[in-house]
């Protein structure tokens, strides 16, 4: 049996009347809302999201997900480690030209226990590590970019019913800005998949 | 809650090796018999070169990597239940079975201690005969002599013994374990194998460590590398995890295991062996060679100089391209691992490169009057014309040999029991394990 709950919140500022941010189906169980989310995804929804209290197996293949580029950008990030590192070290350690960035700087060839001035085996240490620094700030700030974040508020904070998104419920969340989507049809769709309450949320 | 309905076959088609494999067995026997017979010919008719001291060289580096397999396999099977691991009950028999070898590879062995006792060693373990040893390389013999403690005939072949009991008994008994528990319900076995594996990990760990300094490292006495032992140990993750996977999609590929072992399965194997077996092992590699290279002190740098000369200098950098450059690329993103016919090849091109790892540990002798030359390059000209020999016959001769009579054990073990653990807790989570 699913209560649909019409959206009773006032506005509380005055005569200013919100917009819709877009429809929330709440569920009871992961086995639910990937069944659910199979069924938004052929309706053809493009602006839509399920929202979880932990990671669900196999959500990403109902919900027609493409696999992250991440990992391709963060390979790329790295390997700019691996050559910044090589090329900084070659230039400070095992040249004596000058090179403008922001001043004059001049390589130094420099000695040390009788090593060529360019001695890989040296450098390999640093140009792991800027591998790996790279790698991680690139991961870091790629997914904040991808994610868009960081954000301080999403207008599903406004539902009381949400909040158990942390705890024990599982929701399908179709925004308003989807082509396909019109509110009384939205809704007559969401009933379809048998959730136990469906919220309309306003931005 | 899975989305992909994989219907689990625990029928006994789908888990037992059956009649399958018979006739691969029996010519994987033809050959490790034919392969060890020819192999050695060519030293008594003195064919293609081969003299005795290449012969057993050339054997201690072939057992070595043998060896090494079924060690990679022991150590999958030990941290499995260390880690309380489910994904990984579908694929653990097949490495039971591997690890299981351990039992018998200690014959291999014997030829070895059969030289050192009749005192025929000193070409292989020059310490073994000191008085030869001063007498063609006084310096070197004075460094050795300090060792003499540890580095003798006695000691040596008891601590050989220890390394065999300790792996034989330990791998036996997982793998017989996990047969029992196949056979009864409730979990009993299973917690008294989690129980086992943390006091063999720690065996596991020092056996092989020390296993590694007597039996590689001592080949050339007189140099030291406290991260030897760690070495070892990745190389035979290399080799080890490499064969669990060629096993288990062999097995799918004749129709066994089907659906019980998925890409989710691959996947994760595949990520150990880019882990542990590919960067782990560069990483070991470089820290030891780095330290060496850096603090440039003739008594260490030696044993690197002697893998630089001659051929051996384009050895060592094949070592490097093809044991972690290449792959590393190539493995690297997911999909490779998710594929089995990508997998199979990156694991059999890892197989066969930590073969070269261990024919690079072994084979290489350092030239006695490395001391005399004035510098690095006097002493790489006069040493320019050493050659690898991994050409010459008697190598794979060997290989093929002793992988014969190896692969005849394995497929005749897997072929005893079932290939999967069924009543295993854990059982559940294996198969409908999935990554993502």
């Amino acid at each position: 049996m699913s209560t649909v709950t019409a959206n009773k919140t006032t506005p509380t500022d005055k005569n200013d009347r919100r917009k819709l941010y877009g429809l929330i189906a709440e569920f009871e169980t992961p086995g639910q809302v990937v069944k659910a989310a199979e069924q938004v995804r052929d309706a053809g929804f493009k602006w839509w999201d399920c929202c979880t209290p932990f990671p669900v197996h196999g959500l990403d293949k109902a919900m027609g997900i493409r696999p992250t580029i991440l990992p391709i950008a963060v390979f790329f990030a790295g390997l700019t480690g691996t050559i910044a590192a090589f090329v900084l070290q070659s230039f400070t350690n095992a040249s004596d030209f000058s090179v403008w960035a922001l001043v004059w700087v001049t390589g130094y060839p420099f000695m040390i226990s009788g090593k060529p001035f360019l001695s890989v085996p040296a450098f390999i240490p640093v140009m792991f590590e800027l591998t790996i620094l790279f790698a991680a700030l690139g991961t870091f700030s790629m997914m904040f970019g991808f994610n868009g974040l960081p954000r301080l508020h999403h207008p599903l904070f406004r539902s009381k019913r949400f909040r158990r998104v942390t705890d024990d419920r599982f929701f399908v969340v179709i925004e308003a800005r989807d082509p396909r989507f019109f509110q009384s049809r939205t809704q007559a769709f969401l009933e379809t998949l048998e959730p136990i309450s469906i919220e309309a949320v306003e931005d | 809650m899975s989305h992909v309905n994989v219907t689990a076959d625990l029928s006994e088609r789908n888990v037992e090796l059956g009649s399958i494999g018979g006739v691969a067995r029996n010519a994987c026997l033809a050959v490790g018999i034919i392969g060890l017979a020819v192999a050695f010919l060519l030293p008594v008719f003195g064919l293609a070169d081969v003299t005795w001291d290449i012969f057993w060289r050339s054997w201690l580096q072939t057992w070595i990597f043998v060896l090494e397999i079924s060690l990679g396999a022991f150590f999958f099977v030990i941290i499995q239940h260390l880690t309380r691991a489910g994904w990984s009950v579908a694929v653990r028999r097949p490495a039971e079975v591997i690890a299981s070898n351990l039992n018998w590879l200690w014959i291999g062995f014997l030829p070895i201690v059969g030289l050192l006792v009749f005192g025929k060693a000193s070409h292989l373990f020059p310490w073994s005969d000191m008085e030869a040893l001063a007498a063609h390389a006084p310096e070197e013999a004075h460094l050795v002599a300090g060792k003499e403690a540890y580095l003798n005939t006695p000691f040596f072949l008891i601590r050989s013994a220890i390394y065999f009991v300790v792996w034989g008994v330990l791998a036996t008994y997982f793998w017989r374990a996990s047969i029992r528990q196949g056979t009864e319900t409730g979990d009993r076995t299973t917690l008294k194998m989690q129980k086992i594996s943390a006091p063999a990990a720690i065996l596991f760990g020092l056996t092989i460590s020390f296993a590694a300094f007597d039996w590689i490292m001592s080949l050339s006495p007189a140099w030291f590398s406290t991260m030897f032992g760690v070495y070892f140990f990745a190389g035979t993750a290399t080799c080890g995890f490499s064969a669990i996977i060629i096993t288990c999609i062999l097995l799918q590929r004749n129709g066994r295991m089907v659906n019980l072992i998925t890409n989710e399965h691959y996947q994760d194997m595949g990520k150990l062996l880019f882990g542990i077996g590919m960067v782990f092992w560069a990483y070991i590699g470089f820290s030891q060679y780095m330290l060496i290279w850096y603090a440039n002190i003739p008594e260490e740098t030696g044993w690197f100089l002697a893998r630089q000369m001659g051929d051996w200098g384009w050895f060592s950098v094949w070592l490097l391209f093809g044991h972690f450059c290449i792959p590393f690329v190539f493995l690297i993103s997911k999909h490779p691992k998710r594929n089995w016919r990508t997998l199979v090849f990156a694991a059999l091109w890892m197989l066969f490169f930590g073969w070269f790892d261990v024919y690079w540990l072994v084979m290489p002798t350092i030239p006695h009057d490395l001391s005399t030359f004035a510098t690095y390059d006097a002493a790489a000209e006069a040493y320019a014309h050493v050659g690898t020999g991994l050409l010459n016959p008697v190598n794979w001769l060997l290989l093929a040999g002793m992988l014969g009579i190896f692969t005849w054990f394995t497929i005749g073990r897997l072929r005893s029991h079932p290939l999967i653990c069924t009543s295993d807790p854990w059982i559940d989570d294996s198969l409908h394990f999935e990554n993502m």
